[in-house]
């Protein structure tokens, strides 16, 4: 560019130099003779100056343009290198962070290995070769307060308190890379003294990349709730929420086979799941409504009415480039015959959500229950929606350091669930009241994951829980729950021969429970 | 006898065609295993804090993960290729 400017205004000055010597030789040699000449040649020159001017006007213009030209792509390079520069810096500072990211991650893995892997299994590996023997489980010692403030039903009430605990050890066996076998216990001391139950007993074979057969004993792959949120240490709470507690809405478990398998439809991050499942079907306490639900059974009895089958989708919308967390919806839907050609039929949607320090999950399902003898078809309905926030990043100002430290574990929590039914059997209620010393009854008493609140036997249940959990580890927590009961008046209670009573007065009870659970 | 003979080859075909994840493992090359390393890493927190907090590589022995994934593959209907993500990403923290 310079050059050119250069060259230009270097060839104005030498025309500009010729054509002054020029006119100056040309008016010597004419002398003052030819007047009429010069004149002549004296306005071409005036004319030719003007045009230079015009010229010089024209290239100075130009040249203003050239140096605003010239100016400008400065402007364009330095926004291209400052442009540069940021980038170089947002790239070392992506790297710094992803750097830190991965630290803070060891760190976090290294602080929070607070179990180290059991020897016994250890030991016991050596002697498998590669086959895994693992156990694993939970156990917790929990004490609840329940505040009876009212009768339901007639039946007897007091406030209570008392120490439970329990113990779930699980056994996991890994004889090849695709088969896998689960087996959990629960070992407990509740309200009922000591017992022993099995909960989960399965095979698990990896068919292939899209197929797991799971066969046996195993958690209801209903909805989230009793597959995967029921555990000790899973569980946010203590409490189930209503829909999963003592009124329950689906059978907890089922004896059978499931077929299950998860792929990826889009980028990374979005999954689409399925779980197919057959089995010993749905079991009642009574052929009343409100019946309580119960475990599969394997009495052959029971299985004369035919096989239960259920299915559930799920679906994680969200790429993990996207950065928003991770998001699933699920529907689920569970059928089978309960009594003779009753059938037993139950839908369900569930959602959760998880980014960072919050957590939100929520259900909903209802259930019909075709009646024998004409009674109207039993239906329920039941919720819950909860959330939780770690306080990881929250600093307190003025406060010690030390402070923040016990802050940062804790995670408040809310949560909300219901329960909507026509009626409630006593016999279920009666079977949950104790008896104390001298043989007086002690009212509904509470359990491990029960608070014993009467007013979870009112057709219209409602609670709010409010939660604080300290977390020690990621699988060791110390759990404080407070359930406000606020049941809605309503419904009926039936007893086994089918006679009804109207609910009356629902108690407003309040229950405060604290637990210390491990995840091993 | 020929029967037999053929039953059983087609059964140790169809026990062969299983999809386990520690199969795979034995061919891969160091840049095979660096590549699932950091996409286990990146779906660590996301995936593995979905149902409980996140559970970190350094509570388990690789072996003890062999079987936890195989589990929690099961649970999640995890996609087979994250699981072996993942399962790498946990057995580099021991
Ligand atoms: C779909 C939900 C879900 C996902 C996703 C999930 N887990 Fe789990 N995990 C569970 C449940 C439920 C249990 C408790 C099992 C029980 O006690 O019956 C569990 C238990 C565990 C345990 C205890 C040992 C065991 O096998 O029970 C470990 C360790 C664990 N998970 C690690 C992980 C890791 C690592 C990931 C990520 C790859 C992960 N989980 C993803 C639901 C999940």
């Amino acid at each position: 560019m310079r050059t050119i400017r250069f060259l230009v205004i270097t060839g104005m000055i030498m025309s500009l130099a010729i054509f002054t010597e020029a006119s100056r030789v040309l008016a010597q040699d004419l002398g003052a003779s030819d007047a009429a000449t010069l004149k002549e040649i004296q306005r071409e020159m005036r004319e030719m100056r003007a045009e230079r001017k015009r010229d010089r006007e024209l290239i100075q213009k130009l040249e203003a343009k050239v140096d605003g030209l010239e100016k400008g792509s400065a402007k364009t390079q330095a926004t291209t290198e400052q442009l540069k520069t940021t980038d170089e810096k947002l790239q070392a500072t992506t790297a710094a962070l992803q750097q830190t990211t991965a630290q803070v991650k060891t760190l976090q893995a290294k602080v929070d290995q607070p179990i180290p892997a059991p020897d016994f299994s250890e030991a016991f590996n050596r002697y498998l070769g590669s086959h895994t023997f693992e156990i694993t489980g939970a156990a917790a010692g929990n004490f609840i307060y329940d505040q009876q403030s009212g009768a339901l039903n007639d039946l007897h009430h007091a406030s209570q308190n008392s120490f439970f605990f329990d113990w779930e050890p699980m056994i996991l066996y890994r004889p090849a890379d695709w088969i896998l076998f689960e087996g959990v216990f629960d070992a407990g001391f509740g309200s009922t003294g000591t017992g022993m139950d099995l909960s989960i007993a399965d095979f698990q074979l990896f068919l292939n990349k899209y197929m797991t057969l799971v066969a046996g004993l195993y958690d209801q792959p209903f909805g989230d709730w009793y597959e995967n949120q029921s555990p000790m240490w899973v569980n946010r709470f203590i409490t189930a929420p209503l829909p999963f507690g003592n009124e329950a809405i689906v059978p907890p478990s089922e004896l059978g086979l499931q077929l299950r398998g998860g792929m990826q439809w889009g980028t990374l991050g979005q999954d689409f799941d399925y779980t197919v499942w057959g089995g010993n079907g749905p079991n009642f306490s009574e052929a009343v409504p409100g019946a309580a639900l119960s475990g599969p059974t394997s009495a052959a009895s029971a299985q004369s009415n035919g096989k239960s089958i259920g299915a559930r989708l799920r679906i994680y919308p969200l790429p993990l480039e996207w950065e928003m967390g991770r998001l699933e919806l699920g529907a689920s839907t569970y059928n089978g015959k309960w009594m003779n050609g009753n059938w037993f039929n139950s839908w369900g949607v569930d959602f959760n959500y998880f980014k960072d320090n919050l957590q939100a999950r929520g259900e909903w399902i209802e259930s019909y229950r075709q009646m024998p003898n004409g009674v109207p078809t039993d239906h329920r309905e039941g919720w819950y929606v909860q959330a939780g926030y770690f306080l990881n990043d929250v600093n307190a100002p003025f406060v010690p350091r030390q402070v923040n430290d016990y802050i940062h574990r804790l995670e408040p929590l809310i949560r909300y669930s219901g329960v909507n039914q026509h009626a409630v059997a006593t016999d279920d209620i009666v079977a949950a009241t104790g008896v104390g010393l001298g043989g007086t009854q002690i009212g509904l008493v509470p359990d491990f994951g029960i608070n014993g609140s009467p007013a979870l036997y009112a057709p219209h249940s409602r609670e709010v829980a409010l939660g604080l959990d300290y977390w020690i580890a990621p699988s060791i927590v110390w759990q404080n729950e407070f359930d406000i009961e606020l049941p809605h008046a309503g419904g009926v209670f039936v007893s086994s021969t089918g006679a009804q009573t109207p609910a009356g007065a629902i108690p407003n009870d309040r229950a405060f429970l604290s637990q210390f659970t491990i995840g091993f | 006898m020929k029967k037999q003979v053929a039953a059983f080859l087609l059964m140790t075909a169809t026990l062969g065609s299983v999809g386990g994840l520690a199969r795979a493992d034995q061919q891969m090359t160091p840049a095979e295993h660096r590549r699932l390393f950091l996409k286990g890493a990146e779906l660590w927190p996301v995936y593995c804090n979905q149902c409980h907090n996140a559970r970190p590589p350094s509570e388990k022995a690789p072996v003890e993960w062999n079987a936890i994934i195989m589990h929690m593959r099961t649970l999640g209907n995890i996609p087979p290729d994250d699981a072996q993500a993942l399962l790498e990403y946990l057995k580099s923290g021991h």
